[in-house]
């Protein structure tokens, strides 16, 4: 219990200094890195949800989000429908789409094909983009999308984005904690009594398809009320690699990993500018490192730290008791 | 007509070179298991390697080939006792091998950058002039290619068929236990496996350069094919591929002259969406 203690202090401590961070004289650019820190976190913790637990090897989780932000922009922009309504409607018609042109087909299969199915999804996007120039900006994408509400400022994305991100994953903290999550579980320690027991690997995984993709298609609506555009650089290399560093820094399989990878990678990816060209070099170098080196993440590293402590800890107490 | 028979043989051309750069991958994936998403990096480095050598330093081509496929073995026996192997021996190896190659194929594909720069470059013809029948027109140089690939191909199959090593590697391909048991060294067989399929892709990467333009980015674009090819074909399958790559790229020809460039690519992702759902194990299904 001791170690769930500091834990969950800290989160509140943390949780209290976003609430009044706006207040503390957070500048305009650094109320703009949290807005994106929380959503690419929710990026993160979705693509974690069906990669980490669920054993969904996806690698088109951008292009669920791009698919979101589009249907947000374009229903915001030539339809005037308010965000309120744009949000979730984008998660549904990402989670359809996605559900039923990839999940479907992707998840019968095994192993590899998901990867390569779902990796040739996301990247025939920018080809259907540029078909559908009129009402997508083709190359250009699109600009001046309406905020969440007439005359939004940074600090109001940033209240909104903050409880966009707390909901979502306190939606993921409960699927991993559901019999949904009980049967990842049961399939990853012994799949053959998983089914057993009479888990469906094909419907447990694909109500994890289903809600992720849903997810990070509002993620991608969010996104767009937040900043005001999108384009096909969304669904370039870049941001790619990037999401997939916060959860392999983080740690693949836990909660808070790529929470933590994601403002990371977040704020660190602001001082790599300097290194400019060189900045995709040290990308790629760190995802090898730390699968090569540290698969566990950062997480691990806490983790380990933990158990010392509390080993410390015992022995020092352990004499009096 | 005229026009449709000159897609046709374009659509051949481009097949055969799609097949010599699907072979590295199917051939990495049908021994090891390990797919590989650094595959077009690889090629890229092989072209770069050959162009330097012709370009900068006036190495005759097949000296510049032959030194350029020597070090993309060394490289790929290299790489994969460094980084492959201890991955290997993780429980999470199939995902965590990809997002390795996936991590590492940017390292290099930037490591290129820096080294040669963004600008295009190209390989020189291999030889000048066309071959006209009628109103048949082809390059030399593109009949040229055709060539080479088909002798590499058929080197290649002899060489699975009636070497030592590549028996032992069909053998590793068909079960890894029954390869122990027969005294098979399981990690030397994965290691010449790897440094095979970097030559491969390797020279691969060199062909294309000679038909197409290189940058440092253009081996993604490789890459999706060779993966839409691959899978086409049957993973692990090597004649699936080169059935498959000449399939898709007779598609592209077609696809270009009645629909447009812009249409290829959806095509081939309706294709290999088809073939996934009808027949996952690819139209050649099985292993090598």
């Amino acid at each position: 219990m001791k170690n769930l203690n500091w834990k969950s202090l800290l989160s509140i401590v943390v949780i209290a200094f976003i609430l009044l961070y706006p207040w503390l004289g957070a500048s305009s650019y650094n109320k703009h890195l949290f807005i994106l820190f929380f959503i690419w976190s929710i990026v993160a913790a979705n693509w974690n949800l069906m990669m980490g637990y669920a054993g969904i090897n996806s690698l088109g989780n951008i292009g669920f989000m791009a698919i979101g932000g589009y249907t947000a922009g374009i229903l915001a922009k030539s339809f005037g429908v308010p965000a309120f309504l744009t949000v979730p409607l984008a998660g549904l018609v990402t989670s359809v789409i996605v559900t039923v042109a990839l999940g479907l087909p992707a998840l019968r299969l095994s192993g590899i094909y998901i990867a390569l199915l779902t990796l040739i999804f996301a990247d025939s996007l920018p080809s259907v983009l540029t078909q559908t120039r009129d009402i997508t900006g083709g190359a250009m994408g699109l600009h001046e999308i309406p905020p969440f509400y007439p005359g939004m400022d940074k600090t109001g994305a940033y209240y909104i984005c903050f409880v966009f991100f707390l909901i979502v994953l306190w939606i993921i903290y409960r699927v991993i904690h559901s019999s949904t999550g009980m049967a990842f579980i049961a399939l990853r320690d012994s799949e053959n009594f998983a089914y057993c027991l009479g888990v469906n690997k094909f419907k447990e995984r694909l109500k994890v398809f289903a809600l992720s993709s849903l997810l990070t298609g509002a993620a991608g609506a969010v996104y767009v009320h937040a900043l005001g555009d999108i384009s096909p650089t969304t669904l370039g290399i870049e941001p790619f690699l990037l999401t997939i560093a916060m959860i392999e820094l983080g740690g693949v399989g836990t909660f808070l990993g790529p929470i933590l990878g994601a403002f990371v990678i977040v704020f660190g990816n602001e001082f790599l500018r300097l290194a400019g060209t060189l900045r995709l070099t040290l990308l790629g170098a760190l995802i090898c490192t730390i699968i090569l080196f540290y698969p566990g993440g950062v997480i691990q590293f806490i983790t380990a730290l933990e158990h010392r402590v509390e080993a410390l800890l015992k022995r020092k107490t352990s004499p009096a008791a | 007509m005229e026009n449709f028979v000159n897609a046709l043989i374009s659509g051949l051309i481009s097949g055969s070179l799609y097949a010599a750069m699907a072979l590295g991958l199917t051939i990495i994936y049908g021994v090891s298991r390990v797919f590989n998403f650094g595959h077009g990096v690889i090629a890229v480095i092989g072209a770069y390697l050959t162009w330097y050598l012709l370009s900068a330093l006036g190495v005759p081509f097949l000296l510049a080939t032959l030194l350029s496929m020597a070090f993309m073995a060394i490289f790929g026996f290299v790489l994969y006792r460094l980084t492959i192997n201890p991955l290997l021996k993780k429980p999470n190896w199939e995902f965590s091998t990809v997002l390795f190659m996936l991590g590492a194929g940017i390292l290099l594909e930037n490591v290129v950058l820096q080294v040669f720069g963004p600008r295009v470059k190209s390989i020189p013809l291999l030889v000048e002039g066309m071959l006209k029948v009628g109103f048949l027109q082809i390059n030399w140089h593109e009949l040229l290619l055709i060539a080479i690939v088909v002798i590499a191909i058929t080197a290649l199959s002899l060489f699975f068929k009636y070497s030592r090593t590549g028996q032992a590697m069909r053998a590793v391909a068909q079960s890894i236990p029954g390869a122990q048991v027969v005294g098979i060294h399981i990690e030397q067989i994965f290691g010449m496996t790897f440094a095979l399929a970097f030559v491969v892709t390797g020279f691969s990467g060199i062909l294309l350069g000679t038909k197409y333009y290189l940058n440092p980015h253009i081996g993604w674009e490789w890459m999706v094919k060779g993966f839409v090819i691959v899978t086409f074909g049957g993973l692990g399958s090597t004649s699936g591929a080169v059935v498959a790559a000449l399939i898709l790229g007779l598609v592209e020809a077609i696809a270009t002259l009645y629909l447009g460039a812009i249409w290829v690519w959806p095509i081939w992702f309706v294709l290999f969406l088809v073939v996934l759902l009808l027949r996952p194990q690819g139209i050649l299904g099985g292993r090598m």
